[in-house]
């Protein structure tokens, strides 16, 4: 095939590439790597130049300053049908123009490759094809692309784009106007047809969790300058959104993919505090979304809480950011610190009881039931039953030895989250604030 | 405002289309060289021509007809001299219209786009009538009419093309462009016309279109000329398809966008210019015909350009048949009929409902 990209295909470099319009700086100084089969999000608030620097990568904006290359030459100076070979660009808007049937529209991304002397060769028609069956538009070839859904004419329009053939994409906004279930299909058709074909993929996208979700590497752009490029794990930080977006925003985990999401605020948070007394403190130990109920149970009761100790990521622990419960945390997978077990020791210090939600106990956090043994003497202790049924003890039995040590030094126990909170109101020194 | 298109992403035969006007056109010239000051068998026309082209060997022209020989000298020198000149002009400046309208809407995207509307037509008049007010290179008049007319012509075509790529781009504002530089233009031509010392110009004959007093030499000149830049333009389909998605996605799959604008609105200008300098202003000719044409074929410009020009040859030919017929033995201005076909064809453009576009 001719336009297929070959393995050695050199990567799309921009190097210090500015562009002004008038007296202003769209772009400074940008410098940008785009790798064969590599998807980059382009972020950045509007304005800040991702639809002017994806022109630029196509080649488009007359020779300024920087260069843009693929290998050789600048694409700047190249014959638009011989930079047309290479690099193809969508823009975010695109004149209604003419009720032309489908199967042209995409055609018209054949332009560079076809000869105007003859009709569309075999190879015109294949890359045509492939198109469609990419997009999922093979059926609709007999319509006029003004007859199209909003999505279907995206989709054309993705479809006349890779048609061109060419190594590199640069999309500016394809999800525009699109609704949820279409910006993932779309997106997803991209990911997976870049890896799949090795093309590299460079596109604007206002949605940064989609850009989590769909992208290797993500660059943020800034009034013309890229502020940061890597990969989402590493860029997205509350500190970033602030800096460039101006929100206070959380970066949370997604905790089946791993990948970064982002819970912007619309305002600072006040912990609630539902009484003018200082409320009793309960802690809790718990893990992997055992606490969870628990935790709201209490705060909703008029009781304060603090937990840990919990690993990083864990969804007690966001819950327990959220709720603003102060937290001892340790990183995920790891066996508990000395110093994190000395931030448990003052949580329970300052609390006047202990809840034990029933959360499964490995080697890693065995640790949190063998402390609660110097404790248990000193703070009434609640532990709440393990459901029936199911294995709870990763520990070879130890978790078990100690549960039993524990409930022998006289801590309660019982089912559910009810009987905990009624078995707080019995404690004669822990009573909910009137 | 994208042009009007067919129904749909339909593909019509483009093919049988073309055919039909090609017989219709043939046909059309044929008994249009019947129709004039005097009525001329059908019969002695074809014999005449056959003869006239060497088809007709050794015949008499009017053999087998009751005419006099005197008579059927009268009739060859109308129908070969006078009327032929006359309907082949017709056909080419059609043909030429007809391409430039298509091709100025599809550049400008814009379908009220018009030689005549955007002040082009008026502007080749201009040039033209300098030449001919002042008896500049009297011998090489004929010649000469077509650089000059297309002097004229570049001037509201520039102005043109810059509002074009201007801020203000709304079709409204470029037809109104159009209308002033029209304006303007008709000014300077009226002034030419009432100066006129050597009475080389014919108000009529300039406003509003004629093909009376064609000569041989202009048919072959308007042939000439319509052929060669007919050719060129209509070999742009392919661009000026891409072009409908605006200049920055043509360049981005391979079309040097601004090339091949300059270059078809220059060539419009050429073939608009050469027919004006032969027939004077006749209107709505390159506004109707493109929009007719991609009724019935589809928007694809590789089809709509060739068959409009095919369509205008027609369409001006038949408006020449009925100038002469309106008012005999006068000969109308051809460019009323084609207004009375235009004006209302404009209207409804202008006021019809924009497509809903996503």
């Amino acid at each position: 095939m001719n336009g297929a990209p070959r393995a050695d295909e050199a990567a799309l470099e921009l190097e210090g590439v500015s562009v002004a319009y008038g007296a202003t700086w769209a772009l400074r100084d940008v410098s940008l790597r785009l790798g064969p089969g590599e998807v980059v999000g382009l972020a950045g608030p509007n304005g800040s130049g991702k639809s002017t620097l994806l022109a630029a990568a196509a080649g488009l904006l007359g020779p300024a300053e920087g260069s843009v290359r693929i290998g050789g030459s600048d694409l700047r100076r190249q014959r638009p049908a011989t930079r047309a070979r290479r690099v193809a660009w969508m823009p975010q808007e695109e004149p209604p123009g003419d009720n032309v049937p489908l199967r042209d529209y995409v055609e018209y991304g054949r332009y560079a490759w076809s000869d105007r002397w003859l009709p569309p060769s075999g190879a015109d028609r294949a890359a045509t094809d492939r198109a469609l069956t990419e997009t999922d538009l093979l059926g609709l070839v007999g319509r006029g692309i003004g007859e199209l859904s909003g999505g279907e004419r995206q989709r054309a329009r993705l479809a006349r784009v890779l048609a061109q053939e060419t190594a590199y994409l640069l999309l500016d906004e394809p999800t525009a106007y699109l609704d949820i279930g279409h910006q993932l299909d779309v997106l997803e058709r991209i990911r997976s047809f870049a890896h799949r074909e090795r093309r590299g993929v460079l596109l604007a996208l206002h949605d940064l969790n989609l850009a989590a979700r769909f992208t290797d590497r993500i660059a943020v752009l800034a009034r013309g300058r890229v502020v940061a490029d890597g990969p989402p794990t590493e860029i997205l930080s509350p500190g970033l959104l602030g800096e460039v977006w101006g929100i206070a925003a959380e970066v949370r985990r997604d905790p089946t993919s791993g990948l970064p999401y982002l819970l912007p605020q619309l305002f600072e948070r006040t912990p609630s505090r539902p009484s003018a007394a200082v409320p009793r403190r309960v802690h809790v130990v718990a893990g992997g979304g055992s606490g969870a109920a628990l935790l709201r149970s209490l705060l909703e009761h008029g009781f304060a809480a603090s937990a840990g100790v919990l690993p990083l990521f864990d969804t007690d622990t966001e819950l327990a950011h959220d709720l603003g419960v102060p937290t001892a945390v340790e990183l995920p997978f790891a066996p508990i610190a000395a110093e994190t077990l000395g931030q448990l020791d003052r949580l329970l210090d300052a609390a006047e009881a202990v809840i034990v939600a029933p959360f499964p106990v490995g080697p890693t956090n065995l640790a949190n039931l063998e402390r609660l043994a110097a404790w248990v003497g000193r703070r009434p202790t609640f532990l709440l039953d393990q459901p029936a049924g199911v294995r709870w003890d990763f520990t070879d039995g130890r978790a078990t030895a100690v549960r039993d040590e524990l409930q022998r030094r006289g801590a309660a126990s019982g089912a559910g989250v009810e009987a905990a909170i009624a078995w707080l109101g019995r404690l004669p020194s822990v009573s909910p604030p009137a | 405002m994208p042009p009007p298109t067919g129904p749909a992403g339909s593909r019509r035969r483009a093919g049988p289309v073309a055919a039909l006007l090609a017989v219709g056109l043939v046909a059309g010239i044929f008994l249009s060289a019947t129709v004039g000051s005097e009525w001329i068998p059908f019969a002695a026309v074809l014999a005449i021509l056959a003869r006239e082209v060497g088809l007709g060997g050794g015949f008499a022209p009017c053999a087998g007809l009751a005419v006099a020989p005197s008579q059927c000298t009268v009739w060859t020198e109308i129908v070969w001299d006078a009327r032929m000149p006359s309907i082949l002009v017709a056909v080419f400046a059609g043909a030429a219209l007809a391409l430039s309208g298509g091709t100025l809407q599809g550049v400008f995207r814009n379908p009220l786009a018009d030689p005549y509307l955007l002040g082009i037509s008026s502007g080749a008049a201009v040039g033209a009538a300098i030449l001919l007010t002042f008896q500049l290179a009297v011998a090489d008049q004929a010649t000469l009419l077509p650089v000059f007319a297309f002097g004229g012509a570049l001037v509201p075509g520039l102005v043109i093309y810059a509002a074009a790529s201007g801020r203000r781009r709304g079709p409204e504002s470029l037809v109104l462009t159009g209308v002033a530089l029209s304006a303007l233009f008709s000014a300077v031509l009226a002034t030419f016309l009432f100066y006129n010392p050597a009475a080389g110009l014919q108000l009529s004959f300039w406003l509003l279109g004629n093909l009376q007093a064609e000569t041989w030499t202009d048919a072959a000149i308007v042939a000439g000329v319509v052929v060669a830049g007919g050719t060129l333009i209509a070999l742009s389909g392919r661009e000026l398809n891409v072009l409908q998605l605006g200049p920055a996605i043509a360049e981005s799959v391979g079309v040097e966008a601004t090339r091949h604008t300059r270059r078809l609105i220059l060539l419009s200008t050429v073939v608009t210019a050469t027919s004006v300098a032969f027939t004077g202003v006749i209107g709505f000719v390159g506004l109707v015909s493109p929009h007719v044409v991609r009724l019935i074929v589809g928007p694809d410009y590789r089809k709509v350009l060739p068959i409009s020009a095919l369509f205008g040859g027609v369409f001006l030919l038949v408006a020449w048949d009925l100038a002469l017929r309106i008012l005999p033995p006068l000969a109308l201005p051809v460019g009323i009929p084609t207004s009375f076909v235009g004006v209302p064809f404009f209207l409804y453009l202008l006021y019809r409902r924009r497509p809903v576009g996503p």
